[in-house]
């Protein structure tokens, strides 16, 4: 670590994700829980997140104005449309942003894909605007890496995602649309294909189960034993920032030219249940991008 | 309801797909189409068997585009509505949805599981902002009770759907229940309601004509029962139970004159009764997965037994085929 200093955030929603992001940050050692923003005073998510945060407000980000130079850099998980004015005032603050609601405004960032793809990375000093695209994303795109590196002529490419119905919301659910757009667009551009194809299916099961995502490409010529290696390097740096993450189908193929594997992801439990994989990948991956971003720019600044 | 009132729903050529592997033909299509003109048929439904956008690795390839299908459909239906079946989550609107109204799709039938009414929202919406119909479909019906039904069917109309169809996807229901489920719903609805019979139990034809009795007025058939599983509701058989045969004789001998064209082209792939269709059927498991089961049974020499059974546990809704290899993989590995 070059930093001397704790990484000080603030919160932007009061949520469900808001709230496991926020004991997330507040159970990580290097890191400040600076401020929560919400926008009702009556919020229970606001009130319960408050007690951990230094400083809460429900002005909405216009309420951090005062203490901006307390704050390295902002979480937004509040809606795509405010993500819009969020971004622009952070701009003005000269502020950092990870976005975490289905916006797109800022750079598709799946922190794993730094090395071989750095589109997707952190190591890129001029991002301010970071974007966790979606939970079959971040499950599904290492996969599709490893295979899409060790593959040569690909024409497809699938993620499916099951996920539990309870840890869909309202917005994810009447925005079931972006999601596929937005898992199609990383998916298409890591294999060098335009047919991407993403699925989720909701599934209401009891107990719920766990997220799980499959991944199928369809190629020319597949070297299986430089995928299995790559695989299984990818699945544990993954695992750094996301411990639940594991391969629960092996890579297999299928019929000739075609691999698919599934992975499954089990959440930490900080705030949501542990069956949302879903929600947990993407709050664990903005934390690591987060950490990343700091290093490589504090020191300079 | 007289038979009059019965709008027959044709599916066999979006839910015979599944038992055709979706390997549909464009030229069969035509064909159909250009037939069926001489049926009672109210409206007829093209596609994958998981409806627009179904064609994947997960659930299995279409040998034709959705919109080469529609486009074989839509010039030769005189007087019939062109519908496809579309399940948020499989399917999106601008890639799907738009190019659909385009090519003269009348009615959007958007389809999600039971408990999942709230994921059609914006579908309903748009497509009611076309001006089309759109109506809202629960698959997998039989997985919850009567009153989270209507309250499931309810949302749809909430959202503009102007009829709720309820699918007995696994094919397990008895005519009672669905009595009881026809008339929950159009007591609780102010809309019209449907029924989509599967006849794994043999009981297609029985339920169908129960949900007729209980106010369903949208009746799903398929000719020669053409569908996923054991099939749908033979087309030719309820239309003789509802008395087409004697009321119009005419109208009867276009649908045999289908079943004639289905089995000269198709008759390899007609659905059967079977040891598998009927556990399936007995366990309430999606009768669409019947192809996948086979398929790693042979592969695997796990009993289908074994592997319908490990489904019906793990609650497997529609649209989770790569759960079944995951389940054969910890059945081998027991």
């Amino acid at each position: 670590m070059n930093n001397n200093r704790k990484i000080r955030v603030a919160v932007l929603g009061t949520g469900k994700i808001a709230s496991d992001l926020a004991a997330r940050i507040h159970a990580a050692p290097d890191m400040t829980l600076a401020a929560v923003a919400g926008r009702r005073p009556e919020s229970e998510g606001l009130e319960r997140i408050a007690e951990i945060a230094d400083f809460s407000t429900p002005q909405g980000l216009s309420g951090l104005r005062d203490i901006r130079d307390e704050i390295d850099g902002v979480f937004d998980a509040t809606s795509a449309f405010d993500h819009l004015t969020h971004w622009s005032t952070l701009q003005e603050w000269g502020k950092w942003v990870i976005d975490l609601t289905p916006s797109r405004v800022g750079k598709p960032t799946v922190p794993v894909l730094g090395e071989h793809f750095p589109r997707f990375g952190i190591e890129d000093t001029r991002t301010w605007n970071y974007s966790m695209v979606t939970c079959g994303g971040q499950s599904g795109s290492p996969i599709a890496a490893a295979f899409a590196r060790n593959a040569e002529g690909v024409t497809a490419v699938e993620v499916s995602s099951s996920i539990a119905s309870d840890s869909a919301g309202p917005a994810t659910r009447r925005n079931i649309d972006d999601y596929v757009v937005t898992t199609e667009g990383l998916l298409a551009e890591i294999s060098g294909t335009k047919h991407a194809k993403a699925i989720l299916v909701l599934n209401p099961a009891e107990p719920p189960p766990l997220m799980r995502t499959t991944v199928t490409m369809k190629a020319r010529v597949i070297n299986s034993a430089g995928l299995l290696s790559d695989l299984e390097n990818y699945v544990a740096a993954v695992r750094n920032y996301v411990p639940g993450y594991s391969i629960v189908v092996p890579p297999h193929q299928p019929q000739d030219g075609v691999v698919s594997a599934t992975a499954v992801v089990e959440g930490e439990g900080y705030f949501l249940p542990k069956h949302a994989g879903n929600l947990d990948i993407i709050n664990a991956a903005s934390i690591e991008v987060a950490r990343r971003h700091f290093a490589e720019n504090w020191p300079k600044s | 309801m007289s038979i009059q009132e019965i709008k027959f729903y044709d599916v066999t050529l979006r839910d015979g797909n599944h038992a055709l592997r979706h390997q549909l033909e464009s030229s069969f299509v035509q064909a159909y189409s250009s037939l069926a003109a001489g049926s009672p048929s109210w409206s007829i439904e093209v596609g994958h068997g998981n409806g627009l956008g179904g064609s994947s690795f997960l659930v299995g390839e279409s040998l034709q585009t959705d919109t080469e299908l529609l486009q074989a459909a839509r010039p030769n239906l005189h007087g019939i509505q062109l519908s496809v079946h579309s399940i948020p989550g499989f399917s999106t609107i601008e890639r799907d949805l738009k190019p659909a109204f385009e090519l003269g799709v009348d009615l959007f039938r958007i389809a999600s599981h039971v408990t999942e009414a709230s994921v059609c929202e914006k579908q309903i919406e748009f497509v009611s902002s076309l001006g089309a119909v759109a109506h809202g479909v629960l698959m997998m019906s039989h997985m919850v009770g009567i009153e989270e039904l209507v309250s499931q069917g309810r949302k749809f109309v909430e959202h503009g759907a102007s009829a709720v169809i309820i699918m007995d996807s696994a094919g397990t229901y008895r005519p009672e229940d669905v009595r009881d489920r026809v008339s929950a719903l159009r007591e609780g609805l102010a809309v019209e309601v449907g029924f989509h019979a599967h006849n794994n139990l043999g009981l297609a034809v029985s339920n169908a004509l129960s949900a007729v009795t209980a106010g369903a007025s949208i009746i799903d058939v398929a000719t020669l029962g053409l569908g996923a599983g054991a099939g749908n509701a033979p087309y030719e058989l309820l239309a003789v139970a509802l008395g087409l045969d004697k009321s119009s004789p005419e109208q009867f001998d276009a649908v045999l004159s289908l079943g004639e064209l289905v089995t000269s082209s198709y008759h390899q792939f007609l659905p059967r009764i079977s040891p598998s269709s009927v556990r399936s059927g007995l366990l309430g498991v999606f009768s669409g997965y019947a192809p996948q089961v086979s398929a790693i049974s042979e592969r695997t020499g796990l009993p289908a037994k074994e592997i319908w059974l490990e489904a019906s546990k793990r609650k497997l809704v529609a649209g989770q085929e790569s759960l079944l290899e995951e389940i054969a993989q910890d059945l081998s590995n027991l």
